[in-house]
């Protein structure tokens, strides 16, 4: 009952399992996504140092080599020339032959855009006077030379001169700076700009791998590279270390890096997708194989459970039931693999020998019982003696010439003989037309002429095989609840024919008939518990019911009457066999 | 219609006898009751005597019943024609005889129709095979033996085993090859004794013997071949002209 409520063993097994599963799927499957995410950016940080590294390299080499080609160029001696001219004596001849001096210089120095001196006197050469606008007051201010004279000779680095030289096309510049001394009296005389084109810092750019990387000033000046990833740059990097960040925009995520050049005021940034490049596939494999090797053996591990716990509960759970079904209470032959069912088992087994043992004790008390009763019940028959004691007392009849007397001993020892036999079961139809005439001829004796018993019994139906004592019960009935009750002179009429391979018997009388609730009362088919034997026709419906049996059918019976004037019961026998 | 048939009645039961011999109208059937018994063991001892050709026996009987009885007859009187009367809780113990050589089965309460029925069957197995008691030996095969100390070897094979309650005419007979009706024949020739007379006589002089030692009647008659102390009792008054317990005080009075 409460049974089917309950969680099957094996259904909370297998919950357990996939909840198992699920579990190990979501931990690798998490974990490959962690390693996957881990090593993308591992391998992005990797290839963004190593850029950025070489970048800076090249940078920085490329600036030293300029810086050493502006420390040439103050050397020169037109140069020197007109730095050491006194103001008054500086006309355009001296400056255009320090242009030339420098030029000659520059001539064989890629990327340097244009060089421009400026003595103290704030009188000035730059070799080119077109391209550029120059802003006197800038260079005359004291915050821009403060820098460049701090610097006590070493080149300073800005962008378009701090905004003294301004390319007029906007193209951005590099400018080194540095205070020119002069060599004999180690006194100042001017400071050199020297502009670095950006098409320099480009060209290190111009491969198809570097289109992700933007070159900039310190100050925010776009110098060479990607524009858009400039865009990002808000990092200081000024202490050198590489800075990693990572940045989501509606085409993905990426990794931006940024890092000084060296040691000049120039940022270098990167920006790189998460590709597929840095996949670990080694990695992912290793942990799919992995994550197979535990499903399979969860499943395994699960199908194990199955079979060692679950199919031998099943199967002994299966055998207890065939017990059930059977109703034979056999002990379970079953060697399951643990003790605890094995324990199981023993109990059952010591249950059912218990069942048995009482069953046993029962039945003996039961059989005892009977023997008891039918012992009782012959000692008060006495077949033996009824017999001997009738042949003496018909002898001494036969002897006193009452042979009426003789008879009638007759017909009672040939009726108990035929009524206590315990032979068979069923009998010949003959034979049991032959206890009813011995019956009647009884009870005529005792009731004179008010019975007259007719027979019609063809020879075809006399071998009929019928339950014993199923018409003497009917008779008695017609006797006892029709002829009697009339009160006048009756007839019984057995009759039997065969058909459609059934044989069929009718007892009617002519006596006061039966009602249709007795009718129906007789007919209906009772089960068990109102069958308590107290109902006066007990005999009739017994009959009745044992017939039911012997046929295995309901429908043996059938009832016709009329109030005072007869009743016909009509039994139908099938599966009786012609002997 | 050939001869009138010889019939038997074997029941302890003497009312039952009775009644049998009264009940039925034996002459209108042209058969005659020719002798009782009240047991196998008197049956034994007076069929030879009595020659029956139909035999009724009732199953329970004390001392020897009717299936012993049957099992006794079936080799000696092989044409004899044997009716087991017995009431209903013996007849399962009747049927399991089933291998016995009986006409019939008859269920006590005897009914007269019945009986009758089973009569006439009787009559037309008897008609057609013609056999008669103890023609079952042709008289010629026994014949050659007529060495006149043949009854000697009988007399003393009587002597020796007389004490056998099966011992009778159609035995002995049968055990020396001769026909029972040739045995009773030359037997009375060369004794002048009659062969049951003799078999009798052996056994009453042994019982004397015993009854004279005071020895209880039951003992004696088991002792000298008739354990059927009924029957036995009425030998010994036949012979004796005393009653057991009459000669056994008479007896014993004497040596006192």
């Amino acid at each position: 009952m409460g049974a089917k409520n309950k969680k099957s063993l094996s259904g909370t097994l297998n919950r357990s399992i996939i909840t198992l599963i699920i579990l190990v799927l979501a931990a690798f499957t998490c974990s490959i996504f962690l390693i996957i995410a881990k090593e993308r950016r591992e391998y992005e940080i990797s290839n963004s140092e190593r850029v950025l590294r070489t970048l800076s390299d090249s940078i920085t080499a490329s600036i030293v080599n300029y810086s050493q080609v502006s420390r040439l160029i103050i050397t020169d001696d037109r140069l020197v020339t007109f730095l050491r001219a006194d103001a008054d004596n500086v006309d355009m001849g001296m400056i255009n032959d320090a242009r030339y001096g420098v030029l000659d210089i520059l001539y064989v120095t890629e990327g340097a855009d244009c060089v421009i001196v400026v003595r103290d006197d704030m009188i000035m050469m730059a070799t080119d006077r077109i391209s550029y606008t120059y802003d006197h007051d800038i260079m005359n201010s004291d915050t821009w030379r403060k820098e460049i004279l701090d610097s006590r000779g070493r080149a300073v680095i800005m962008f378009n001169g701090n905004g003294a030289c301004v390319r007029n096309d906007g193209k951005p510049v590099i400018t080194i700076t540095r205070e020119i001394n002069d060599v004999l009296t180690q006194k100042r005389t001017g400071i050199m700009l020297m502009n670095i084109s950006s098409e320099v810092f480009s060209l290190m750019l111009n491969t198809p791998d570097y289109d992700n990387i933007c070159i900039m000033g310190f100050d925010g000046t776009f110098i060479a590279g990607n524009r858009d990833v400039g865009k990002s740059y808000s990092y200081n990097v000024s202490d050198g270390e590489i800075r990693h960040n990572t940045i989501e925009d509606e085409n993905g995520k990426w990794l931006v890096s940024a890092c000084r050049a060296g040691d000049l005021p120039i940022a270098i940034l990167r920006k790189a997708p998460y590709g597929t490049a840095g996949m670990p596939y080694g990695v992912v494999q290793v942990l799919l194989f992995l994550m197979l090797f535990l499903l399979a053996a969860v499943l395994f591990f699960a199908g194990l459970l199955t079979r060692k716990l679950t199919r031998p509960v099943n199967s002994f759970s299966k055998l207890m039931d065939k017990n059930r079904q059977s109703g034979e209470l056999t002990l379970i032959e079953t060697d399951p693999p643990y003790r605890e069912l094995n324990m199981l088992k023993d109990g059952y087994n010591n249950l059912v020998l218990h069942v048995k043992d009482l069953i046993a004790a029962l039945m003996d008390n039961e059989k005892n019982l009977r023997e008891a009763e039918m012992r009782v019940l012959n000692e008060q028959i006495k077949p033996h003696f009824l017999y001997n004691s009738l042949e003496t007392i018909g002898f001494l009849a036969l002897d006193a010439g009452a042979d009426d007397v003789h008879d009638a001993l007759e017909t009672l020892g040939s009726f108990y003989r035929d009524f206590l036999s315990k032979g068979s079961s069923e009998i010949p139809l003959e034979r049991e037309v032959h206890i009813v005439k011995d019956y009647l001829s009884l009870l005529k004796l005792r009731y004179g002429d008010i019975i007259e018993d007719v027979y019609d019994i063809p020879a075809d139906t006399c071998n009929y095989t019928v339950p014993k004592l199923i018409l003497q019960p009917l008779v008695e009935n017609s006797v006892y609840h029709g002829i009697r009750q009339k009160g006048e002179k009756g007839i019984i009429k057995i009759s039997s024919f065969v058909s459609e391979g059934k044989l069929h018997i009718k007892v009617m009388d002519t006596g006061v008939g039966m009602s249709e609730d007795k009718i129906k009362e007789l007919t209906r088919v009772r089960t068990g518990d109102d069958a308590d034997g107290s109902d006066k026709s007990f005999g009739l419906w017994d009959t009745i019911s044992r017939i039911r049996n012997y046929c295995g059918t309901d429908d043996v019976v059938n009832i016709k009457s009329e109030i005072g004037e007869y009743t016909e019961v009509e039994l139908i026998i099938s599966g009786s066999a012609r002997r | 219609m050939g001869r009138i048939y010889r019939v038997m009645i074997i029941d302890d039961e003497e009312s039952a006898r009775k009644l049998m011999r009264a009940g039925i109208a034996w002459d209108s059937i042209d058969m005659e009751v020719v002798g009782e018994a009240a047991s196998g063991i008197e049956a034994i001892n007076i069929i030879d005597d009595i020659k029956p050709d139909i035999v009724f026996v009732d199953i329970s009987m004390p001392f020897m019943d009717g299936i012993e009885f049957t099992e006794v007859a079936k080799d000696r009187y092989p044409g004899l024609i044997i009716i087991i009367m017995t009431a209903i809780d013996k007849f399962e113990y009747a049927r399991k005889c089933v291998s016995l050589p009986v006409f019939d089965y008859m269920l006590k309460p005897m009914v007269r129709a019945e009986v009758l029925k089973t009569l006439e069957r009787a009559r037309e197995k008897l008609d057609r095979e013609g056999v008669a008691y103890a023609d079952n030996l042709d008289e010629t095969f026994a014949e050659p033996s007529q060495d006149p100390g043949g009854m000697e070897i009988i007399r003393k094979y009587l002597d020796e085993n007389f004490t056998d309650p099966k011992l009778n005419l159609a035995f002995t007979a049968q055990h020396f090859g001769f026909s029972s009706s040739y045995l009773s024949r030359r037997f009375k020739q060369e004794t002048g004794k009659n062969f049951v007379e003799y078999l009798t006589e052996l056994r009453m002089n042994k019982a004397m013997k015993l009854a004279g030692e005071g020895v209880k009647m039951f003992r004696t008659s088991a002792e000298v071949g008739i354990p059927d102390p009924n029957y036995f009792g009425r030998c010994f008054k036949k012979h004796t002209g005393k009653s057991y317990s009459e000669f056994v005080s008479s007896e014993t009075g004497k040596q006192q």
